[in-house]
């Protein structure tokens, strides 16, 4: 069995408007892992992937992610535990004032590599996200789902062993859809951990990967991995 | 080095991409850091000024009338080997006579009909350089009372006193102000780096997102502070060092031969560097509390 990736014990999150945003949940994703968290709107999946990231903290319970002890007292080394996931928000959080590949070099350049290696880098990943086309445009005059794919594309390139995915398809369309999920998978072979949160049932259907179900905070049901099926797309889809 | 060239580029791309809070900022600093300095530098020339005056301090001792000349050689003996008594010189009636006769110069004639006589005889009594000040002087005046041939003691200490107490209040104004206007800087600079970074929230909030180092993200923000603080006093240095120009070119012409004896001397090498220093070291702090305010890791 592979070792665990995430661990989460009886975390709650709760806001000072007293809202429940999560409420005593306990999983545990194994290392090279593709799991979907799947729900409605509203269904806390935002929340658990922003606290994975330590972008919010809980108000309960314990979280160990890539050996790390988040809820531990004193935890500082919320830089190196970002430097081990690649994060792809609802946002796209993308640099306007910027160009394609000067978005994707960004996330190595202030990691330490050079520019020209950033760069280099960039450019590969850009292809792999079908847009080697685009790189030199800026930011702004491309369409919301390239600027998904950029955001994808800047969470893949420094190869993380984690990928934290928020809806990471929500503004792509089908064909896109499936380019996207193709790269994840390719990834998942080689092994990153993917946690992918999504309301799209029908996408979730489409993969025989594990599926956590949440529902108002909490986990309603789950699926396992199918495996006895090759990783990735289920027969006749 | 890759490090020192990102942090180069960054701070001087974030200077550039906010010119006018940068501009206005350095501007106040120059301003504060010039009033500052023009206090230092008249604190500066006046304690210069004291220096000289206490270097040329003498203790002038009266004796009384009818001293013999017999008594004179016993007597300047015993002042020399007074606790700080350097030189100690006789005065006759007739030396004084001769030295106010020089003093009034073409208006000598005024010295007519007085008889030498009448001037008292005076022992000039210079001290040693650990004694030219006022404290010290004062304990030798003491013993030279103590002597019964002195009538009187005389040694401008009242005109050093007054003189030291204004530029012990000049000092103290100098560095309340001072600290008044160094809070100020703190407050400005930290106020225009938190615009600074607020104008880069987005690029911020990515680089907390890829995992960017604290140090990465708070150098910069560090290193522009460093350089307002060093644009500041430098130009603060250099505008006074202008004015400093300017005065003489402005002396009137009354003024010229007065100048000649007394020096209006520019602020020293290791004070100038102070200055430039304390500019660097404010600009720092304001960028230290600033990036405390605004550059939580999230």
């Amino acid at each position: 069995m592979n070792e665990t990736m995430i661990e989460m014990v009886d975390v709650s999150k709760t806001y000072p408007n007293q809202i429940s945003a999560l409420s005593d949940i306990s999983l545990e994703i194994s290392s090279g892992e593709f799991a979907f968290i799947a729900g409605p709107s509203g269904s806390g999946k935002s929340t658990l992937l922003r606290i994975l990231s330590c972008a919010e903290r809980p108000t309960g319970g314990e979280i160990v992610v890539c050996g790390m002890h988040l809820t531990a007292p004193g935890f500082r080394k919320l830089y190196q535990l970002r430097r081990t996931m690649g994060i792809v928000s609802q946002d796209f959080k993308l640099l306007r004032d910027r160009t394609v590949n000067q978005n994707v070099a960004f996330a190595l350049e202030v990691t330490g590599h050079t520019r020209k290696e950033s760069k280099l880098k960039a450019s590969d990943m850009l292809s792999r996200v079908g847009l080697e086309e685009r790189e030199e445009d800026p930011i702004l005059a491309l369409s919301a789902g390239e600027q998904q794919r950029v955001a994808i594309a800047r969470a893949l390139v420094h190869s993380p062993p984690l990928i934290l995915a928020d809806e990471p398809t929500g503004n792509l369309d089908a064909k896109m859809t499936l380019d996207i999920m193709g790269i994840l998978t390719d990834l998942h072979q080689k092994g990153t951990t993917i946690v992918f949160a999504t309301q799209f049932t029908g996408l979730v259907k489409r993969y025989s990967y594990r599926v956590i179900r949440i529902l108002n905070g909490q986990i309603l049901n789950e699926r396992q991995a199918d495996i006895t099926q090759v990783p990735g797309v289920k027969p006749g889809e | 080095m890759f490090f020192l060239q990102y942090v180069i580029r960054r701070t001087f791309q974030n200077m550039m991409g906010n010119l006018f809070p940068n501009f206005i900022t350095i501007s106040i600093i120059v301003i504060s850091m010039l009033i500052f300095s023009t206090f230092t530098l008249i604190a500066f020339n006046l304690t210069n000024l004291l220096k000289i005056w206490e270097d040329k301090i003498e203790i002038i001792a009266y004796l009384k009338q009818g001293t013999s000349s017999r008594e004179v050689e016993p007597l300047l003996n015993k002042t020399r080997l007074l606790e700080g008594v350097e030189v100690v010189r006789y005065v006759s009636p007739y030396d004084a006579m001769d030295f106010m006769a020089t003093k009034l110069g073409r208006q000598k004639s005024l010295l007519e009909g007085i008889q030498p006589a009448l001037l008292p005889p005076s022992f000039e009594i210079q001290l040693k350089k650990e004694y030219r000040n006022s404290t010290k002087i004062k304990e030798v005046v003491t013993l030279l009372e103590r002597i019964p041939q002195f009538e009187e003691i005389q040694y401008g200490q009242e005109w050093v006193e007054t003189f030291s107490v204004l530029v012990h209040i000049l000092r103290l104004t100098q560095w309340i102000l001072g600290g008044l206007l160094l809070i100020g800087i703190v407050f400005i600079t930290s106020n225009t780096l938190q615009f600074t970074i607020s104008s880069r929230r987005e690029e911020i909030e990515v680089m907390h997102w890829v995992g960017a180092s604290p140090g990465f993200i708070r150098v910069p923000v560090y290193a522009e502070g460093l350089l307002q603080g060093l644009f500041g006093g430098g130009l603060a240095i250099l505008f006074l060092f202008l004015l400093h120009r300017g005065f003489f070119l402005y002396v009137p012409p009354s003024m010229q031969a007065w100048m000649e004896k007394i020096p209006v001397l520019f602020l020293p090498p290791e004070t100038i560097a102070w200055i430039i220093l304390g500019g660097m070291v404010l600009g720092f702090f304001g960028s230290f509390v600033a990036s405390m305010r605004v550059l939580k890791y999230k």
